[in-house]
């Protein structure tokens, strides 16, 4: 499903009435109730043969409001420009959003080369003895950095695989968001989410379009694909999302117990045999989310754990040749997956971090392409020079299971207040067919600027 | 390509790296940022002293002597009138006055040390004995009273040429510094002080001496380094983009760059080995070098994928590994033995380790440029640009072969005149060695339009000069001084000196004592001498002290008048003009003066000086002739030929030779800078011959025999690839001539004309001379795997072993000499107990709770501002202090918060809280270093975390004066001053200081200032604070500023809208509140 021009439309009344709402502020300066910041970023990639694979322009402002004593409500947009088209398809997305957005979410206008879009837009209030944020907006859960277990509120946007900034590529959501203390050092969070959006996964063409069969179903040989079947949810009050999260610190451990029931964030992609050949089609599933975090503080070591259990998650069969896919060629499983992570700062302005994830499948069989049991290390190393002048940053991940990995750095001048520029390389490492190694032909090296007003 | 049939160890490692390119690209990036984690240790050493060693005699007298005499090398200020009255007007004497008391009001001057016309006494005789005044007090208004100041002051012939010029028209105030070390920040704020100065019309202000030399130094090569190394840089990056035409190639030949230059230094700084004066040079001296290699593997790969544009470039790779190995590991081995020389040969400490870190920089670009620029180009994959493949399918050359091939035909056609020619110059050369001057002179290093330098010109010209030699009298009985027979042998010590060159002025206690002898004697001129009793010399000692200050003569004598100082001083520093004055003094001393009771010793800048130029000539000749012997032995050895050494090292003779020769003719001292040269020629020069020698014999099997097609086949390919080599080079140092650095300037010439005459006379000279010879190590050459294999373990572990034997006998850490820093301090019953203070401290209020806003500016040593404004709350929970910090400017760090709960309890770690906007997640952070820096700024967490309290725990407190503590912008404080001890080496290193003092303010219990000192007992921090005011009743500090002398580094945070009374929510402690940013 396509967003309609109304739906568009739709936003973009919301976004000029918005503008009408801010206008003052500029025009009245001093009875400004905004507070305005923005900051545009350039920042160019070059392929491992001197090509360049995107030289992007993002334009992010932010305004924070006071509408009462009672009322803030904050506004960030988000513009992106980059007309290299290797990380959009010209075919597949002239003047429309992916699929995967739901109605009201999604990009104001995008064509191949550019995006405009509500990057947040909520209200903060409190009342009831709550603090309450509704609107589009972004939440986070869980300790792990890099690795998702129970950072799953929010679904994703993939065009650069897991190399752009979280922060970028996170999907922020429609929803209502309630935090209720109890006690000093307790809390809980309630959401409630009925934005029906999902993983936007790199278009077809595009430099990091997934084809690790990990992900992509091999279809049976010799047998013609007929069609392709799409079906999303589309009940924003049936289908919607719900989550509750407790924290509290005690003894000085920070702790929390989490809840999503969701859809999970990829489609599932059934194949169905007929007499001519098979078509596909991909809907998404409901899923129990329930887990635990806690991180406490020893010395110079901080120590992160987080765990969560999946009631239902599918993976993909193997296919046979010339024979019918068992259960549509998908494998259902619960799934246990947990990340550990221990940090140091023992060296001056440095921080190193290791984290060991793991993901166990309760169920599963030789048919399954993942292995029961996955395993990811990740090592980061951050370090500051000269009063965080220089920033250094590396992250190393590495799959156990398919030998493959990926080794980001970074390394960011501060050259005044609100300037940076930054060097960096994306680099991927194994096999054709692991989650990283895919991309084993896609490594780059950034140079990128940043100018904050 | 390969000769084997087997394939050669080469050729398998080749292949594993270009196999496995990414994993060698990531190991060696990898071990190139693990080392530039230390690169922050590495510190500045800039004083002239660091060029000897710190156990040299010289050194360690003269620091003695400084501590006897509390002298040091000062900052000197003439004051300059060209009118009829010169200086002795009003106007020039008010401002003389108003200098001193704003220079002796800087923390870093030496009060009691200061001398001027304001500052020193005049003695006359009066009816009770002697009167001891100053020579004029404020408030001169009338040329008649400047007159009369004018009159005393001729009559007192000490201070006639030494303060005074005897034309009247210029004066000094002189200027001692408590920590040498801070010189820099001492200059600069003097010279805040000059520009402020209220100067009449005629009035000049210049500031001198070598404590301003020292001072400006730093930051005069820092500032010109900080511009050449960038174009050095940049420059290469063009030359090798203009010749291969392709991105990656610049990116990559700028990696192995940065792995060279930063891995070395970051090496130094794990050894502690300071960046000297000259370690300026080192990273233009290994961009040149490191960039050499990669053009070498450049230049073969894409002739190659011109040739075989459709061959697997991997196995391109492969096969330029294979063949260029073995040329790039040879030049490498010899420019590694060109710096060992210079390591080996070298008595002064930077000279030492400029010759080894630069031997270790080059092996650090020799192993990048062979694994790491491999699996990058395999990775990268680059094709030769279209230009390039089209001239090699039409069998065409580029301009830069056709250059070549010119230049080979010239010289091949006339291979006796060539020869000629370059035996010419190797001719001159040896004449011209004779006749190079070795010296050295400090201020010379300064350009002419300096005004430094200027100012040095004008003291030396109107008075007795800027340069001091101090002779140390030292007896053997205390008291000896007042026997006349000592005194006068001191005096004729005098005179002497006085008759040697350059010395314009001499001063000491016989000066004075003939001084109160005349003024005793009602003035009579007559009497201008000794007197004759040691009892009257007694009484007048006793008389002076009794009319004035006590401490007037320590600059002269010692309490018990056994040592005593005379200074001389000279109008000229240069080793030259200064050489003879101290070969004479000594020779005199040692037979006219010195006997059992009396005994002189030189000391002071002047001698310091002749002491460490006295032996560059002899050095830079031994170092010369060790490196050309290592060069010779190890290319030799590697050619299996001593002919093929010979032949070698022919070209680069030459081009020293011919340096010395132009040396001679443009009139260029042998100095420090210039001495340097010979072995940076070595090691450049020899490239190019090895080159050529190495690919001579290769060509020469190729075309069977044939010599003339052998020597030909050189030009368009290796030719090509020197001659780009030739252009990195020259081009690198040639930047340094644009160098403000007078001896960088002069190294960098020298060096390009080295280096233009080694490569020519490898493309020229060298190949005629072999067109001549026919030597057998060319045509008699027969690649034997087996002698090669064995050489090349050889010689590598040959060179190691010594390199590893330097090491561990140089690699002791460079200790570290702490000036006398502390204030005599008189024990003093009346100040208030160490306890009592830090108890009055620890109570004063800061309020249940408190908001405020927080901007935080950060200042780096070339002045560069960031800013950060923050919102902060705090509040205690029964004993509990929670604090956080919201961040709102600028947007780069909006968002950021930081959350703080301090427990009462000391053994309970406390636990911070850091929210990154970026990551949009609360992370518990460990608070167990509270010595680390917070956030960026120069203050410790500890430091932040105490807001002005003290932890009684941490150290040990003594009173140690009281002390009326000059304020900018308001009226002196009284304070007291305690200093604090660490407990333990463990605290110390935890804390980050060894030592603090603090000045607490006795009215308000406030800590007014603190100084820290780091766990070495190095000065560390400053810390000021200003704008004290009540709000809401309580006392608070509204400006921070905290200086950081080890990085230059300073922080200013300034607190506004501080309110203790607006009621703190509780749920601001929290990580929602963190989240949503308040």
């Amino acid at each position: 499903m396509k967003t309609s021009p109304l739906v568009m439309r739709i936003q973009l009344g919301l976004f000029l009435s918005f503008s009408v709402l801010v206008l003052p502020s500029f025009i009245f300066p001093s009875v400004a109730i905004a507070d305005y910041s923005a900051s545009l970023e350039q920042e160019l990639a070059l392929d491992s043969s001197d090509h360049k694979q995107k030289f992007e322009t993002l334009f992010t402002p932010e305004w924070n409001i006071e509408l009462s004593d009672n009322i803030s409500m904050t506004f960030i947009g988000h513009a992106r420009w980059d007309n290299t088209k290797k990380l959009s398809n010209p075919a597949s997305s002239h003047y429309s959003a992916p699929d995967s957005y739901a109605t009201g979410n999604g990009p104001l206008y995008s064509s191949d080369s550019s995006e405009v879009s509500i990057r947040e837009w909520y209200i903060d209030t409190e009342s009831l003895g709550a603090y309450w944020r509704i609107g589009k907006q972004q939440v986070v859960w869980g300790q792990a950095d890099g690795l998702k277990v129970l950072d799953v509120v929010n679904p994703q946007n993939y065009r650069e695989f897991i190399l752009d900034d979280f922060e970028d590529s996170r999907i922020p959501l429609w929803m209502v968001n309630t935090e209720i203390p109890i006690g000093e050092n307790s809390n809980l969070q309630i959401l409630w989410i009925p934005d029906l959006t999902y993983h936007a996964f790199a278009e077809s063409g595009t430099e990091y379009e997934v084809s690790s069969p990990l992900f992509r179903p091999a279809l049976p040989q010799g047998v013609p694909l007929l069609g392709f079947h799409e079906d999303k949810p589309s009940s924003p009050i049936k289908d919607s999302d719900f989550g509750v999260q407790y924290t509290t610190f005690y003894q000085g451990w920070d702790l929390t117990l989490n809840y999503l029931y969701h859809y999970q964030d990829t489609p599932v992609l059934y194949q169905q045999i007929g007499a001519n050949g098979v078509s596909l089609s991909s809907e998404y599933e409901r899923n129990h989310l329930a887990g635990f975090t806690a991180s406490n503080a020893f010395g110079s070591f901080t120590l992160r754990t987080e765990v969560g259990y999946s009631s239902d998650t599918y993976h993909l069969n193997r296919s046979q040749p010339n024979q019918t896919p068992t259960n549509k060629g998908i494998h259902q499983s619960s799934e246990v997956s947990s990340v550990i992570g221990l940090d140091w700062q023992g060296l001056k302005d440095t921080m190193m971090s290791i984290q060991w994830f793991q993901s166990h499948l309760t169920k599963h069989n030789t048919d399954v392409v993942r292995p029961q049991n996955n395993h990811i290390l990740s090592l980061l190393l951050k370090r500051s020079f000269i009063n965080e002048t220089w920033e250094l940053e590396i992250l190393a991940l590495h799959g156990f299971d398919q030998q493959d990995g990926s080794i980001q750095s970074k390394l960011r001048y501060m050259l005044e207040s609100d300037l940076s520029l930054w060097v960096g390389s994306d680099a991927f490492y194994g096999r054709k067919e692991g989650l990283f190694g895919q991309f084993n032909n896609k490594d780059r090296v950034l140079f990128g600027v940043e100018w904050s007003f | 390509m390969s000769e084997n049939p087997h394939p050669s160890t080469a050729r398998t490692i080749a292949t594993l790296i270009v196999h496995y390119p990414k994993t060698q690209v990531a190991i060696s990036l990898l071990l190139m940022i693990a080392l530039f984690m230390a690169l922050p240790m590495l510190y500045k050493d800039t004083r002239s002293d660091a060029f000897l060693a710190d156990d040299n005699p010289a050194l360690v007298y003269r620091d003695k002597v400084k501590e006897q005499f509390g002298l040091s090398d000062p900052i000197v200020l003439a004051v300059i009138n060209t009118s009829d009255s010169g200086v002795f007007n009003p106007t020039s004497l008010s401002l003389i006055q108003w200098l001193s008391d704003e220079i002796s009001s800087l923390d870093n001057i030496n009060t009691d040390r200061m001398t001027s016309l304001a500052t020193e006494n005049n003695i006359t005789g009066s009816d009770e004995g002697m009167d001891v005044e100053p020579f004029f007090e404020a408030g001169i208004s009338t040329q008649q009273d400047a007159d009369i100041v004018w009159n005393k002051v001729s009559d007192f012939p000490l201070y006639m040429g030494n303060l005074v010029a005897h034309d009247k028209q210029a004066t000094l105030i002189v200027a001692e510094l408590l920590d040498v070390k801070q010189v820099e920040d001492t200059f600069q704020k003097i010279l805040n002080i000059v520009d402020r100065a209220p100067n009449g019309k005629y009035d000049e202000i210049h500031v001198a001496g070598e404590g301003a030399i020292a001072g400006y130094l730093g930051s005069y090569i820092d500032a010109d380094a900080q511009r050449l190394n960038p174009l050095a840089g940049i420059i290469i990056t063009i030359i090798i983009l203009f010749a291969f035409r392709r991105v990656s190639t610049g990116i990559l030949s700028n990696v192995i760059i940065a792995a060279s230059v930063l891995m070395t230094l970051s090496i130094m700084a794990l050894n502690g080995i300071p960046f000297f004066v000259i370690t300026n040079a080192l990273p233009v001296i290994l961009i040149g070098i490191s960039v050499a290699d990669s053009i070498h593997i450049y230049s073969h790969y894409f002739e190659l994928q011109a040739k075989h544009p459709a061959e697997d470039k991997k196995e391109l790779i492969i096969q330029t590994v294979e063949e260029m190995w073995r040329p790039i590991t040879l030049t490498t081995l010899t420019t590694i033995a060109g710096f060992m020389g210079m390591y080996f040969a070298a008595y002064m400490p930077p000279f030492k380790y400029f010759g080894l870190y630069t031997a270790i920089g080059v092996a650090i670009a020799w192993f990048y440029s062979l694994v790491f620029l491999p699996a990058a180009l395999a990775i990268t994959k680059p094709s030769a640009s279209k230009q390039m493949a089209s001239l090699t399918q039409s069998n065409q050359l580029d301009r830069f072969s056709r250059t070549m091939v010119v230049l080979g035909r010239i010289s091949l056609q006339n291979p006796k005149v060539t020869v000629g020619l370059f035996s010419t110059i190797i001719i001159s050369g040896i004449f011209a060695t004779g006749h190079l001057v070795v010296n050295e002179d400090r201020i010379k290093t300064f350009h002419t339009s300096e005004t430094l330098y200027q100012a040095d010109a004008a003291i030396n010209a109107h008075l007795n000069g800027t340069n001091n030699l101090d002779v140390v009298i030292e007896a053997k009985e205390a008291e000896a001084l007042f026997e006349p027979e000592h005194l006068k042998k001191m005096e004729a010590l005098q005179n002497f000196a006085l008759t040697l060159p350059n010395v314009q002025g001499a001063a000491s206690i016989v000066d004075y004592l003939k001084q109160m002898n005349r003024s005793l004697n009602g003035g009579d001129k007559y009497s201008y001498q000794l007197p004759d009793d040691k009892a009257l010399i007694a009484q007048y000692f006793l008389i002076y002290s009794a009319s004035s200050d006590p401490t007037d003569f320590d600059e002269e004598i010692d309490y018990d008048y056994r040592i005593a100082n005379i200074k001389l001083t000279l109008n000229k520093g240069g080793y030259v003009d200064t050489q003879e004055t101290v070969t004479q003094l000594n020779y005199y001393i040692k037979t006219q003066f010195n006997n059992k009771d009396i005994t002189a010793t030189l000391s002071g800048r002047v001698n310091i000086n002749y002491h460490w130029i006295k032996d560059l000539g002899s050095s830079h000749f031994v170092g010369l002739a060790i490196s050309m012997f290592l060069v010779w032995a190890v290319a030799s050895l590697l050619f299996g030929s001593l002919t093929a050494g010979t032949f070698t090292i022919i070209p680069v003779s030459s081009s020293i030779l011919l340096v010395y020769s132009a040396m001679v003719v443009l009139d260029i001292d042998l100095g420090i800078g210039t001495s340097m040269f010979a072995s940076v020629a070595i090691g450049l020069g020899v490239d190019f011959s090895i080159h050529t020698i190495d690919r001579l014999r290769s060509l020469y099997q190729a075309h069977n025999g044939d010599w003339n097609l052998t020597l030909q086949e050189l030009y368009p390919s290796t030719g090509r690839a020197l001659f780009l080599n030739y252009m990195a080079i020259a081009c690198g140092f040639g930047v340094l001539i644009s160098s403000k650095v007078v001896p960088l300037n002069n190294f960098g010439t020298i060096v390009v004309v080295s280096v233009s005459t080694s490569f020519l006379a490898s493309m020229s000279f060298l190949p005629a001379l072999i067109k001549l010879t026919k030597p057998r190590f060319i045509s008699g050459y027969q690649p034997s795997k087996k002698t090669m294999s064995s050489r090349w373990i050889r010689i590598p572990s040959v060179i190691f072993l010594v390199a590893v034997a330097g090491g561990v006998l140089v690699n002791q850490p460079a200790l570290a000499s702490e000036g006398a820093t502390a204030k005599t301090t008189v024990p003093n019953n009346q100040l208030p107990s160490a306890d009592v203070v830090i108890a009055n401290i620890n109570r004063v209020d800061d309020g249940e709770h408190a908001t405020r806003n927080l901007t935080m500016t950060l200042i780096d040593k070339r002045g560069k501002k960031r800013v950060r404004e923050t919102i902060g709350y705090r509040k205690y929970f029964g004993k509990e202090k929670r604090t956080i910090l919201f961040y709102k400017k600028p947007t780069n760090v909006k968002g950021t918060a930081f959350l703080t709960f301090d427990y009462p309890d000391a053994a309970k770690d406390d636990d911070q809280w850091l929210y990154l906007p970026a990551l949009r997640k609360v992370r518990r952070i460990s608070a167990a270093d509270r010595g680390d820096y917070f956030l960026g700024t120069d203050f410790t967490y500890e430091d932040i975390k105490l807001e002005g309290k003290v932890d009684s725990k941490d150290y040990d407190f003594k009173t140690i004066r009281s002390e009326a503590l000059a304020q900018e912008s308001s009226p002196p404080i009284q304070t007291v001053v305690i200093r604090g001890t660490a407990k333990n080496n463990v605290i110390a290193k935890e804390l980050g200081y060894g030592k603090t003092e603090f000045w607490v303010n006795v009215e308000t219990w406030l800590i007014a200032k603190s100084i820290y000192w780091d766990t070495k007992g190095k000065l560390l921090k400053t810390l000021t604070i200003s704008d004290v005011s009540r709000i809401d009743g309580i006392l608070t500090r509204h400006r921070m500023t905290i200086n950081n002398h080890k990085t230059g580094h300073t922080s200013e945070f300034l607190f506004s809208s501080v309110d203790y009374k607006a009621p703190v929510s509780d749920g601001l402690f929290t990580k929602r509140a963190m989240k949503k940013g308040k």
